[in-house]
């Protein structure tokens, strides 16, 4: 029988680790060049080139670090790619690139996986979407946690100034359920062919379910969803954008009433907004440029003010189990920049 | 140990270029005759809590008159042209309001930046946001650079309210613009 690792070499290794203050609070996969070397192995991309840069802190990632915070999150060296691939489309993000890292907000990432790669690779495409319990999920999104906060140099309470923060930060890595979803994968609407392995991200500020399982009537949940989206604590600016991770059993009911993706946004479109008197009693029915604030004028009380401008400000996931029928609607922090970033070896 | 652990920030390479001390602008004896610049981030209530300052200054300190800016990205320092603009046309310059987690911190990047172009400078921060701030003048080789605050928070003060806190404020940003080190 092999001998099981030394405990105690371990555990001195993670206390190094946490000592050093890399750690998210979690215990750190102690990174060493062989294993670092592994990673590097997986892409065919230059160890220095730059991914990510952010002017304002004067630091930058390059694939080298991405490669040590990755083995560091508990990343098997195969998935590599994915990670890169997410790195590269949270930095489409405009807050990504931005201040979002240092907000107040205290945004997520949202990432998610397309293709073959989510079988190859044992990714969660199945129910408890966004819950814990699968390595691929749990540690592709912890590596970008970690490339923020140590090559980026951002911790909390030092440039990191959320307020609180939002549950599920660092840990939200979505593979969808393309095998029951009606509709093209969501790489698609991001630009890339059907079939392909291919990451998108966006930032959240939040992630709130819809549960509506007692109605045969698609628009029933529509309205539903739209209640949610329309929800005045969330409105900080003139528009908003809100996506939709449907489960399957809503997204399969929607088609089954002729509903494509493109007829959902479109319908989330029309009937997503408040009345100037809701926003009024929320002291947001205010324009000052497009920020919302307070204003006494109640001459606009019954006009009907939408809130997603495009179709890009809904974006549109499946995933999950198709065992109940409950989405979620999630919070996108910013806007996404609507495009998908193939995986790539 | 056959193998070290592997630092995964990378700071040992990029730390070079912080290490050098930022300059700090030679200080005025007042301000009077000056032009002074206010440069605004865009966030709630900062233009009129700028502006005020700078009418206090006119009125109280001999200031000659003010250039106000609006820098669109809050989060972002201060693009180089505009720098440049500001520097070419003010004496002395105040940023603000740093009211959230990357506006304080860029508004006292900012402040580092007018004191490298040669110009006295005063951030106005939100007394929230110190550590973020604090945290920043020490990337920009500038630590314990000193700025001004205003108590939490400011996004929701009345207009009135805002010019009793520019009014508070006038003599540590005085303090910042003229004091000699």
């Amino acid at each position: 029988m092999t001998p099981t690792p030394d405990p105690e070499e371990a555990q001195a290794a993670i206390e190094y680790c946490y000592a050093q203050g890399w750690s998210d609070g979690l215990p750190l996969v102690p990174a060493s060049q062989p294993l670092v070397e592994k990673f590097l192995a997986t892409t065919s991309r230059n160890p220095d080139e730059v991914i990510g840069e952010l002017e304002q802190v004067g630091r930058n990632c390059t694939v080298y670090l991405a490669a040590v915070n990755a083995a560091m999150a508990g990343c098997l060296p195969e998935y590599f790619p994915v990670v890169l691939a997410a790195f590269d489309a949270l930095m489409r993000e405009r807050a990504a690139r931005g201040g979002g890292w240092q907000s107040t907000s205290g945004p997520a990432p949202m990432i998610v996986v397309n293709g073959p790669v989510r079988h190859e690779l044992g990714f969660n495409t199945a129910g408890g979407a966004f819950g814990p319990g699968f390595r691929p999920n749990a540690t592709v999104a912890r590596a970008i946690g970690l490339i923020v906060r140590n090559a980026f140099g951002i911790r909390p309470h030092v440039l990191e100034q959320a307020t609180q923060g939002l549950p599920g930060r660092w840990s939200i890595c979505l593979a969808e359920n393309e095998e029951e979803s009606p509709w093209p994968p969501f790489a698609v609407d991001g630009g890339q062919p059907a079939g392909v392995s291919a990451v998108s991200a966006t930032l959240l500020r939040t992630c709130e379910f819809v549960d509506n399982r007692h109605t045969p009537d698609p628009e029933h949940v529509l309205n539903d969803i739209a209640d949610t989206i329309s929800r005045t604590g969330s409105l900080i600016f003139r528009d908003t954008s809100a996506g939709v991770v449907f489960c399957p059993e809503h997204a399969q009911m929607l088609a089954g009433a002729g509903f494509t993706k493109q007829d959902v946004q479109a319908w989330l479109m029309e009937h997503c907004g408040r009345t100037g008197a809701d926003l009024r009693r929320a002291g947001k029915n205010g324009l000052r440029g497009i920020a919302r604030f307070a204003d006494a004028d109640t001459s606009g009380d019954g006009t009907f003010t939408r809130i997603l401008p495009s179709s890009r400000h809904v974006p549109i996931v499946v995933a999950g189990a198709r065992n109940a029928a409950i989405s979620m609607v999630v919070r996108v922090f910013g806007e996404w920049s609507g495009t998908a970033v193939e995986v790539s070896t | 140990m056959p193998y070290p652990i592997l630092d995964p920030t990378g700071t040992t390479a990029t730390a070079a270029a912080t290490k050098t001390r930022a300059p700090r602008a030679p200080r005025r004896r007042d301000l009077r005759g000056t032009t002074v610049g206010l440069l605004v981030n865009t966030k709630q209530n900062a233009a009129p809590f700028l502006d005020e300052v700078g009418r206090l200054l006119v009125q109280q300190h001999g200031a000659t008159g003010t250039m106000a800016r609006t820098k669109v990205n809050f989060a972002a320092p201060a693009p180089d042209d505009l720098v440049k603009e500001m520097t070419t046309g003010c004496d002395v310059i105040i940023t603000g309001i740093g009211d959230c987690g990357s506006c304080s911190a860029s508004a006292v990047a900012d402040g580092i930046a007018f004191e490298a172009a040669g110009l006295p400078a005063a951030a106005i921060c939100s007394d929230a946001f110190a550590v973020t701030a604090d945290a920043m003048a020490e990337l920009r080789g500038a630590p314990g650079y000193r700025y001004a605050t205003t108590p939490h928070p400011v996004a929701v003060l009345t207009p009135d309210q805002v010019k009793q806190r520019a009014a508070q404020v006038l003599g540590d940003v005085m303090n910042l613009l003229t004091e000699p080190e």
